[in-house]
């Protein structure tokens, strides 16, 4: 088996090094804070997407130039590398005042200590000042003021904490800025503004508002570009070193070409997405903006500069490398710590970035695509830097960004090799991604075929056509969410109450004990379930008009195809296809508990649904035995059998069929997925259910099965999760494999992970993820974390340093089912 | 073809078994051994009888299920011991011990277990059974993939392995036979043309020093390597090495010239360093682990040892 962990560069080490220094140091984004508060506190009423492209050209054009002296890529979103960003405008008063209103004294053993995030005297009494204007101009109070009454009523105050968020989760055209260019895009832009000045109807006068911002927007990017030339300059003249002077001219020059025209080499190219990403992130901290298929315009440029002696291949490797730790340089702060927490957390040694690292919000919530198909079906979209950007993944050991890699007939072998290598080392690096299954879900959607092979995978799992979509996925900012499986379960179980919080549903209905059969308990279920999916679904289109009405997100549509060319905002539905994505979660969960209450309590007889009932009341308080024999005696799903299997495939294929059907935002698709992040938080507002879970024990993870009761090994495991409608699955889902060491032990080792998941794939599943950690090994980490700091391990959507983790999601990874042999 | 619907005893079948032969594999292992190897990593499949087997983590306490196992002991083999904790809590409970010495086998306790605490190792059963348990995997053979048949010593139940070797041949399954060679010669040359591949260990190239480590001489083990090579069988040679027992340079140099002389028959030789992954599984059967002071070998020893091997031109691997 080939070694493809080639050697690092010294001076890649040192960025690594550098990274691990500053998360010891870290600084909070004031500056962008302080001049989109300054600038809309002075534009108030300038028209929605005028006052955004007012507020992106000061940033633009005003922020800190920074260039140290190591870069290899220029800058960052904020004024330090490793800026650390929030967005004042969608960030909770209560958080706020909580950290910064504190006592002097609190507020300094929280955040002036060695290892939080610096926030100086300063910038907490601006802080403080700035919250107040926000207060009644924030996303949240956009959203209060349009949404339904009986949505506020019921979720007002919890909307009021989180203070809304930017929708995030979309895949803009990094493509058209680094080969098509701001200059160009400019030009096209003004025509288009002529051309309605000459004719101004009703349909495009806000078009022409648009094109105005478009075109700001565009000449405050070349405006940047040019300052961090001239920056280079200053430092070149400062330098006495001739290599680094000599280079810090080049990239001078090549600073003063982008962004106006397209990339040259591939140090453009990247220094392009870089750019382009800061603006993105200035914007708002957009969760998870993915760059797209990146080694499909990345690739040619690569192959370029080697082909014509501007580098080598080593060379070409080490900015690969060095794109790599960059783009995981821009973190956004989420979660957001109280100050006890930070507290208590310095306490025991850890930092800020700790309690930031156990999610996937370095990087941004980035997730690169690579590999895939051309858009004529005519061969597979693998190049050298489809290759380099896997080795990157494979050598330098990092869990951001996230990383997808498309398979299909087409994929090469030493790919499949590398891949399969890297993601041993760290686990779920990449994640594999089904074309056969995703292209069909795509023409399901009504996307031409051409553009359906051009898809790329953002957020976690969430497939979209790379640079041409509005995708939205997960929940539209936070606006969206609140209905879910485990409610209805609850609901129907309970007659239409949550045991744990005591509060009503909205739909009046039986307890268990009073349903006569199984088919009376699932036709409640089906009617509980449409009924908060049309909810669900009807939430959505308020939620995406609290961005239309006031919140554009200029910086996606200025790449976004479609945005340039009808003259819209991505927020009133300008990119060429749209989507809304939810998510299915706790499959097992509340699968095994309907099978329970089918095969114990109607089919066998063996427990009334009364005696059922009163041991769930009770918590199971009393009624072990009858705990123990639904947990080691009935099957559960995740063992390759009908029974609990079926149930699974019935209310996610009505789920799903119901979901999708509903009229879309923006008039485009809604897109159900099954996947879950918090399924041990969640766990812990959940009332005990029928599969023999106790209240606040962690749920099923996404679509896999009950960890301790998968008794058929892993090839029924991958077998249950497969049957799955995944194509109508189309936000994507993940099966999330474990493996013991010894299960990749060996010269074959690689060929048989390549099988395992080929047949997966064969049988019709979407996605693929695995990490190879032992038990022993993750016990080892727990007692000596400063030794496994490398431990990269899957969660879901994303990849964690295990020794971040709480030691509640360690522990519930440890429990996870162990693919041992 | 024509098969007989066998009878057989099994104490398990696994999916995605990777060390049993190329490809996805599941293997069903089959009950009882001839052999008594000191370092067996499967010591429940030794016995041909049930075994009784005790997992003291899942116990929550005899109190719990009002002593559902030591009401069910004909002998009173089970008493309650002195309260100690419960998985995963602090709770102290009553748990059980088993008095092997009195235990008649019956199982009756294993039944009323409802934790599965108590479980009995192997189970009864036939080929149609098996066989339409590892067609729920077929979907993952198909790329060199296929179903091993193990032990034990599958040769042992030679009607239900044939039987089953015969269905799965007919059905286009690769199919592996894991064997320690030890069984009449006969029962090799009537099952060679349904084995795609046979894995055969080599323990012990002197015959007295065999007998000493699994208890069984070595010539019917060496005489049936070289049957199933002039047969024309495929054989992929398997060569345990345990530290202090069988990796004396001599035994090192035999093993690799034996292989050496059955010539194109030999698809691949794995050398297996020794691991004590077994010993736990002596603790649930209550039966005493023999090599508690033998240690894994060194890396570097094993590439000594293969470099042996590959020197004579064998396809070899440390696995």
């Amino acid at each position: 088996m080939e070694n493809f962990d080639y050697p690092i560069s010294e001076r890649i080490q040192g960025l690594k090094e550098k990274r691990k220094r500053i998360n010891r140091d870290l600084r909070l984004n004031f500056e962008r804070n302080r001049i989109i508060t300054e600038y809309y506190k002075t534009h108030k009423n300038e028209y929605p997407i005028l006052k955004r492209a007012g507020y992106l050209y000061t940033w633009l054009t005003t922020r800190e130039v920074n260039i140290e002296d190591d870069d290899i890529f220029l800058g960052d979103a904020g004024p330090q590398c490793r800026t650390v960003h929030f967005d004042i405008e969608q960030t909770p008063i209560s958080w706020i005042e909580g950290c910064f209103g504190d006592t002097d004294e609190r507020f300094r053993a929280a955040w002036q200590v060695p290892g939080s995030v610096w926030v100086s005297d300063e910038d907490r009494a601006w802080i403080l000042e700035a919250a107040k204007y926000w207060e009644d101009n924030s996303i949240a109070a956009t959203a209060m003021g349009l949404m339904p009454e009986d949505f506020v009523a019921q979720r007002g105050g919890m909307m009021k904490s989180l203070n809304g968020s930017y929708p995030g989760h979309f895949c803009p055209g990094y493509e058209r800025a680094v080969t098509v260019g701001f200059g160009e895009c400019r030009r096209i832009a003004q025509e288009k503004l002529e051309a309605i000045r000459q004719n101004t109807t009703a349909e495009n006068v806000r078009s022409e508002l648009f094109y105005r911002a478009y075109i700001k927007v565009c000449d405050g990017m070349i405006l940047m570009s040019k300052r961090y030339a001239q920056g280079c300059r200053d430092k070149a003249e400062a330098t006495a070193d001739p290599t680094r002077k000599a280079e810090l001219l080049r990239m001078a020059d090549s600073c003063d070409w982008i962004m106006e025209h397209p990339a040259r080499t591939l140090w453009e190219g990247i220094q392009t997405m870089f750019f382009y990403q800061y603006l993105l992130i200035a914007d708002g901290t957009h969760w998870a903006d993915s760059p797209g298929l990146i080694d499909s315009f990345l690739g040619p440029l690569a192959e370029k500069d080697i082909a014509e002696g501007r580098l080598t291949r080593e060379e070409a490797q080490e900015l690969f490398d060095a794109f790599l730790l960059h783009i995981g340089d821009q973190i956004i702060m989420f979660p957001k710590p109280g100050n006890q927490q930070l507290i208590d957390a310095h306490k025991t040694g850890k930092t800020f970035f700790d309690l930031q690292g156990g999610m996937q919000n370095i990087a941004a919530g980035s997730l690169i695509t690579v590999g895939g198909m051309k858009a004529d079906g005519s061969g597979g979209d693998y190049n050298l830097a489809t290759e380099m950007v896997l080795l990157s993944y494979l050598r330098l050991r990092v869990a951001e960004p996230s990383l997808a890699l498309r398979i299909n007939q087409f994929t090469p072998d030493r790919i499949w090799a590398i891949a399969i290598q890297c993601s041993i080392r760290s686990g779920g690096m990449p994640q594999f991604n089904n074309d056969d299954v995703i292209i069909k879900a795509m023409l399901d959607r009504g996307v031409p075929i051409e553009d359906a092979r051009r898809y790329a995978v953002f957020g976690c799992v969430e497939p979209a056509i790379s640079g041409k979509e509005w995708s939205m996925a997960a929940n539209c900012g936070s606006f969206g969410a609140g209905s879910s499986l485990m409610n209805v379960l609850q609901y129907v179980i309970h007659g239409n109450k949550d045991p744990m919080s005591g509060r009503e549903g909205e739909l009046p209905c039986k307890k268990l004990y009073e349903y006569e059969s199984f088919e009376e308990l699932q036709a409640e279920f089906e009617r509980q379930c449409r009924h908060y999916i049309d909810e669900m679904a009807r939430m959505y289109h308020f939620a995406a008009l609290v961005f239309e009405t006031a919140w554009p997100v200029l910086s996606a549509s200025m790449m976004t195809e479609g945005c340039l060319e009808k003259g819209k905002d991505v927020t009133w539905g300008g990119a060429t296809y749209n989507g809304m994505g939810s998510m299915i979660s706790a499959i097992a969960t509340v699968g095994d508990s309907l099978y329970t209450i089918k095969k114990l309590c109607f089919e066998d007889k063996t427990v009334t649904t009364r005696e059922l009932y009163d041991a769930l009341c009770a918590n199971w308080e009393g009624h072990e035995l009858l705990r123990q024999r639904i947990l080691n005696s009935l099957t559960h799903y995740g063992n390759d059998d009908e029974g609990p299997d079926s149930i699974v495939r019935w209310f996610t294929n009505l789920w799903v069929d119901y979901f999708n059907s509903r009229p879309g935002v923006n008039c485009g698709t809604n897109n159900c997925g099954a996947l879950d992040l918090y399924w041990v938080m969640g766990g812990m507002f959940q009332w005990a259910t029928p599969d023999g879970r106790k209240t606040g024990e962690a749920l099923s993870i996404s679509s896999d099965p009950r960890q301790d009761c998968v008794k058929n090994g892993p090839l029924a495991y991958v077998k249950s999760v497969s049957k799955m409608p995944w194509q109508k699955l189309r936000c994507g889902g993940a099966i999330n494999v474990r493996f013991d060491a010894n299960s990749v032990r060996g010269d074959d080792a690689v060929g048989k992970v390549r099988e395992l998941i080929s047949t997966y794939f064969r049988l019709g599943g979407i996605q693929f993820h695995f990490t190879v950690a032992d038990t022993a090994v993750m016990r080892e980490a727990q007692k000596h974390p400063e030794d496994y700091q490398d431990l990269i391990v899957r969660i879901a959507g994303f990849s964690a340093y295990f020794t971040h983790m709480s030691f509640a999601d360690q522990e519930n990874y440890i429990q996870r089912f162990e693919l041992g042999v | 073809m024509e098969y007989v619907n066998a009878p057989g005893r099994i104490y398990d079948i696994q999916g995605y078994a990777v060390h049993d032969g190329p490809g996805i594999r599941t293997t069903v292992y089959t009950k009882g051994c001839p052999l008594r190897c000191l370092w067996c990593h499967s010591p429940e499949s030794q016995d041909y009888a049930l075994q009784l087997g005790w997992l003291e983590l899942k116990c929550l306490g005899a109190e719990l299920c009002r002593d559902a196992c030591l009401r069910a002991c004909p002998e009173g083999a089970i008493r309650r011991t002195s309260p100690s904790k419960r998985m995963g809590t602090d709770e102290l409970v009553e748990k059980i011990e088993i008095d092997r010495g009195k235990c008649s086998g019956c199982l009756r306790c294993a039944g009323e277990c409802v934790t599965g605490a108590l479980y009995t190792a192997g189970w009864d059963t036939t080929v149609d059974e098996v066989y339409a348990r590892l067609m729920k995997d077929v979907d993952f053979f198909q790329n060199g993939g296929g179903v091993t048949i193990s032990g034990g010593e599958a040769m042992a139940q030679f009607d239900f392995t044939l039987n089953l070797a015969k269905k799965l041949k007919d059905s286009g399954i690769h199919i592996c036979l894991d064997t320690t060679g030890f069984a009449p010669a006969a029962r090799f040359e009537e099952i060679c043309p349904y084995v795609d591949l046979f894995l055969y260990d080599l323990k012990h190239m002197d015959s007295r020093m065999h007998q000493r480590l699994t208890g069984v001489p070595n010539e019917p083990i060496l005489r049936n390597a070289r049957l199933l090579a002039e047969k024309g069988a495929a054989l992929q040679i398997r060569f345990p090495v345990i530290p202090k027992l069988n990796d004396g340079k001599e035994n090192i140099l035999a093993t690799a010239d034996f292989c050496a002389s059955l010539g194109a028959a030999v698809r691949l030789v794995q050398l297996l360093p020794y691991h004590q992954a077994g010993r736990m599984k002596y603790e649930r059967l209550g039966r005493p682990y023999r090599l508690k002071n033998v240690e894994p070998p060194s890396e570097s020893f094993m590439e000594q040892a293969l470099k042996v091997f590959q020197k004579r031109g064998l396809p070899a691997q440390i696995h």
